[in-house]
């Protein structure tokens, strides 16, 4: 049986109205936008599920673990197979971005000490950054180039799971490299699960798009775009619009 | 505007209550807040612990180390005001002069300038740090991925706080002791070696762990309080306000462990 990296049970969010109950799951490599009005819970949901927002009433199972029922030791282990990006980069200003990148993998032991380095300086170059960049400090980069290696700090670990609540960067550091080609290169061979909120209408929807539409703290619809557009729900059918991509 | 009705005799007795309610809120907040930590230690994965010592490292070099020479400084001035008074007195018994040292100043003055200083330097420092940290959502990011933060952000600072500021408090009163030492000399001609050997006789096992467990105490509460008011900056204009706040109820906090010590001491 395959395991599921997000399952939601009767999940309520903590918001004012009291939302409805909602399930829902994602499976090993699917890709999820959230979509919904500015207050419809969407930021709410990866923040909870984040485990940085509790949840009124409900479970959340990460890899097949009610979170609410682990060991605080064994918990966080299986949050470091996660990956979060939140709205502001959320480095650590007083730090290089070296040691911003390689907290998370010598904190979770991914590669021996003596590796570590090695094993950023990798990552960096098969990102297209430049290694000039590592000895800098966070405080010095321009707000893409934190946006970047904020979205590069949740990546390294090399998450299942991948939260993001941010408007993702619309170019990246190395010229003439897309954003599109950076997908393809590095996040796609990851093949993690994905969620994503990226602001109302932020990313183009395609009609295998799967899209997870929030209303009032609760799930109006979940699935693929063009199974939404006939959904009964005239919200729903609006976010699920693809022929403008 | 229609101003707001006089609370009458029983709005008067749940204000009264309030006053007494609100620091028992606030010192249950901050035990909360000491047990998260505490039990954060045995939460902690192994790769936290490089982390712990690198950050206890830092802590104690901002707060000791590099604050070596404004104690030094500042516990020479002391010592010699201190003498004055006694040079005014006439007070010329080593003995009376080194009981004197040790009431008023190793066992409740000391400490106190020791709790302030650090307070205001360091203290404001972490909650300067953490504010920021809070404010650009560093923290809830690596809470998200699996770091704890009290094991990560509190419990280097807490444990760099009590060892700063024993040494802190050790370093001023060898600078009291040297900067009265010097005024007694000149003034009342006590020879330097009698007042420091008065001063020394003076210690015993059980003032000194009294003494140990007070300052112990205070760094805790300076830490703790200094920390949970960075935990809840939202903000970056949260973090002006918190800065002059922790500090105040950290200093008070300090001032009421010292009162009840010298209760316990002298009571």
């Amino acid at each position: 049986m395959v395991e599921s990296p997000l399952r939601l049970h009767g999940l309520v969010l903590g918001l004012h109205p009291t939302p409805e109950p909602f399930d829902f799951q994602a499976l090993p490599g699917e890709i999820w936008m959230l979509a919904g009005a500015v207050d419809s819970g969407r930021h709410e949901l990866v923040r909870t599920i984040a485990g940085l927002a509790s949840p009124r009433a409900g479970h959340i199972e990460l890899f097949g673990h009610d979170v609410a029922r682990m060991a605080p030791r064994a918990r966080a282990r299986l949050r470091g197979r996660t990956g979060v990006v939140l709205e502001q980069s959320g480095l650590v200003p007083a730090w290089s971005v070296f040691e911003n990148l390689s907290l998370l993998v010598r904190y979770h032991g991914l590669v021996p000490d003596p590796e570590v380095e090695d094993y950023v300086v990798d990552f960096i170059e098969s990102c297209r950054l430049p290694r000039e960049i590592l000895p800098r400090l966070a405080s010095d980069l321009s707000p893409l180039e934190s946006g970047w290696i904020g979205l590069l700090r949740a990546l390294i670990v090399r998450p299942k799971l991948f939260l993001v609540s941010a408007y993702l960067p619309r170019e990246t550091l190395a010229p003439g490299y897309s954003v599109l080609a950076f997908f393809e290169d590095v996040v796609e061979p990851m093949e993690m699960t994905i969620l994503v909120d990226a602001g109302p209408h932020a990313l183009p929807v395609g009609p295998a798009t799967r899209l997870l539409v929030m209303e009032r703290g609760t799930l109006l619809a979940a699935g693929p775009a063009r199974d939404l557009v006939a959904h009964p729900d005239p919200r729903v059918r609006d976010y699920a619009r693809y022929d403008h991509a | 505007m229609k101003s707001p009705a006089p609370p009458g005799f029983w709005g008067r007795i749940e204000n009264l209550g309030l006053v007494v309610v609100r620091p028992l809120g606030r010192l249950l907040e901050e035990l909360d807040f000491l047990a998260m930590t505490l039990m954060s230690v045995g939460q902690a994965p192994r790769g936290q612990w490089r982390f712990v010592r690198r950050h206890v490292w830092q802590q104690i070099y901002f707060t000791a180390v590099q604050r070596a020479y404004v104690f030094t400084v500042v516990g020479l001035i002391i010592g010699a005001l201190t003498a004055f008074p006694l040079i005014v007195f006439g007070i010329h018994d080593p003995r009376l002069l080194g009981r004197i040292m040790h009431i008023m100043m190793y066992h409740q003055l000391n400490p106190i300038l020791a709790a302030l200083f650090v307070a205001g330097l360091s203290g404001a420092a972490i909650t300067a740090e953490l504010g920021e940290l809070r404010a650009n959502q560093a923290i809830d990011h690596l809470a998200a991925m699996g770091i704890d933060p009290y094991g990560f952000f509190v419990l280097p600072r807490l444990l760099g706080m009590i060892v700063s500021l024993l040494i802190l408090g050790f370093w001023l009163n060898i600078g009291v002791t040297f900067g009265a030492a010097v005024m007694l000399n000149v003034y009342q001609n006590i020879p330097l070696t009698v007042f420091f050997r008065v001063c020394v006789l003076g210690l015993t096992c059980g003032s000194l762990a009294l003494t140990v467990g007070m300052v112990v105490m205070q760094a805790i509460h300076i830490a703790l309080v200094q920390t949970l008011r960075a935990f809840r900056v939202r903000a970056y204009v949260d973090i002006p306000r918190a800065l002059p706040s922790a500090f105040a109820r950290s200093f008070i906090g300090c001032l009421v462990i010292s009162l009840l010590f010298s209760l316990v001491r002298y009571g």
